[in-house]
């Protein structure tokens, strides 16, 4: 089978500590990020969320990067992010177009900080489909290019805006429709349980990094697949056998919360969200990761520790289930330092990244062509693993 | 929770890294809702380790938890008496739960043999499992465990792959 919707290739160059720097996740359903503190493992996944947050809207270059982003503040080059990913049209939902072969978009931004400026600028932007622009631009210059009955075209923007975001789409089958509607519900996870409270006043497919938006992402989810329940409730209850339910009444005019009942012999209890412990508000994202994946994915989706806050006996069942969840659809890419979480990948599906010191850029290898002597983790515990 | 001791369950000892890349990657195409009936433990880091920790720790815990199974994952090195070797610490009353499982020489000599990577080893061998066919397991470098697997299939397959 075709394993669609994959990150074929994500380049950063001149972004904080990632230079000339090119993750090497091509035809893996799943990936797992190692390396020590500081080594770049969560400037990928920020890399990532700048682009993320374009697709979701956010135009202005001032607020998607910063001139101290620069590798050491090496503003005489451009920042770049280049994305390039394999989707399929039939499996994002987007009519009934028949079997279509899964088609390759690149995306590329480059932004530059020239002398005098106040904020950085765009400097280059394209968006193709197997090769064929949809858009080009540099500086502020965009050019359409000819689709179907549309006529080709070129008109100025703001230099300090993306385009990506301000482009008319035709159609649900549009590229650029699709492409940016994948990018914008890619999963980029960092949660922080303690402000994730479970109420909502609004309907989302687009969960923020510490999903504090969990309450309307459950919401939204369930309006959008209301069959996503099951995949849910057969999750959780794997992992809290007392679950019975879950409710997400109103309270007051315009906004839900969501509330759990538990039950065994010896009775039954009401839980609202925000009084599980941390570790079962990962069990419930983990939960909605799974569902959203199979109700409106394939989709990527970066967890950045997701063993944070979970028991050592769950450590690794939950990471398989991500695992597993991806293996035929979509992609799951994951950082840590837990021992049990590292030992649930294998050596091909490991990325080892290192850095050598603050002045120096990211380096990144798969684990399997390295020199390992002996066990991983007692190498990584002796601080022997090195590119 | 981990693996719920109330249900019939596998757990696997690998002897070393690349065996427990072998048994994770088997363990992600058993379907989800049954994966957490088996859990890969740490690598004991020898075989003769391996046989130590079951003595010393598990054939305690199998004797508790009665739903327990438990597969002993070791390099045979080209050793005849490996297999006989390993048997002989397992207890009479626990024989029944235990399997000794391996590859002939050790796993590396899979992917020499160019089975493939251990993902498509471990897929290789959970189809063979759910499915009752030898396609990898009838491999030269793996058929001397075919009185185990049989064994093996009898009471772990219905746990991790038949419908109830």
């Amino acid at each position: 089978m075709y394993h669609t919707s994959v990150i074929t290739r994500f380049y950063v160059h001149n972004f904080r500590c990632l230079q000339n720097f090119e993750l090497p996740i091509a035809g893996k359903p799943s990936a797992l990020l190692i390396g020590n503190n500081g080594s770049g493992k969560t400037t990928v996944s920020l890399a990532l969320e700048i682009l993320q947050r374009i697709a979701r809207g956010t135009n202005r270059v001032g607020d998607l990067v910063k001139s101290k982003d620069f590798f050491l503040g090496r503003t005489d080059a451009p920042m770049r992010f280049e994305i390039e990913v394999e989707l399929d049209a039939v499996e994002l939902n987007v009519g009934a177009l028949g079997i279509a072969p899964p088609r390759t978009y690149a995306y590329d931004i480059a932004f530059e900080f020239p002398e005098g400026f106040k904020e950085l600028r765009v400097f280059e932007e394209k968006l193709t489909v197997d090769g064929k622009p949809v858009f080009t631009r540099e500086r502020a210059q965009v050019h359409l290019a000819k689709t179907g009955q549309e006529k080709e075209a070129k008109f100025l923007i703001d230099w300090h805006l993306a385009a990506l975001p301000i482009i008319q789409q035709q159609s649900p089958q549009d590229p650029l429709f699709i492409f940016k509607q994948w990018l914008a519900r890619m999963l980029i996870l960092r949660p922080i349980p303690s402000l994730i409270l479970g109420d909502s006043k609004e309907e989302t497919l687009e969960p923020n990094p510490q999903v504090t938006n969990f309450g309307a992402w459950f919401s939204g989810l369930l309006a959008y697949a209301p069959s996503a329940y099951t995949r849910i409730d057969e999750y959780l209850k794997q992992v809290m056998p007392d679950l019975k339910g879950i409710t997400n009444p109103f309270v007051g005019t315009d906004s839900r919360r969501l509330v759990l009942q538990f039950s065994n012999r010896q009775g039954s209890v009401s839980l609202p969200f925000e009084d599980l412990a941390d570790g079962e508000k990962c069990f419930m994202t983990c939960a909605l990761v799974l569902a959203a994946n199979e109700a409106y994915g394939p989709l990527a989706c970066f967890w950045d520790e997701p063993d944070n806050y979970l028991a050592l006996s769950e450590v690794g069942h939950f990471v398989l289930a991500l695992r597993t969840a991806f293996q035929s659809a979509g992609q799951f890419i994951a950082t840590s330092h837990n021992p049990e979480a590292i030992s649930r990948f294998s050596d091909e599906t490991t990325l080892f990244l290192y850095r050598k010191s603050h002045l120096e850029p990211t380096i990144v290898r798969p684990l399997g062509d390295l020199q390992v002597n002996g066990d991983l983790i007692d190498a990584l515990v002796r601080g022997d693993v090195e590119p | 929770m981990s693996v719920n001791d109330d249900l019939p369950h596998v757990l696997i000892l690998p002897e070393d890294d690349a065996n427990r890349q072998l048994a994770n990657e088997f363990h992600q195409w058993v379907p989800w809702h049954r994966q957490r009936q088996m859990q890969v433990l740490r690598v004991a880091r020898g075989w003769n380790k391996v046989l130590k920790l079951f003595e010393s720790v598990h054939v305690a815990e199998m004797r508790r938890c009665g739903y327990r199974l438990m597969v002993l994952l070791i390099d045979f090195d080209g050793s005849e008496e490996r297999l006989v070797e390993a048997k002989a610490t397992i207890p009479v009353d626990l024989a029944d739960r235990v399997f000794i499982l391996g590859a002939w020489s050790e796993p590396e000599a899979l992917r020499q043999a160019k089975l493939g990577s251990y993902e498509t080893i471990g897929k290789a061998m959970a189809e063979d499992c759910r499915e009752g066919t030898d396609t990898i397991w009838g491999h030269d470098l793996l058929k001397h465990n075919a009185s185990e697997l049989d064994r093996l299939r009898e009471q772990v397959r219905p746990i991790l792959f038949l419908p109830n």
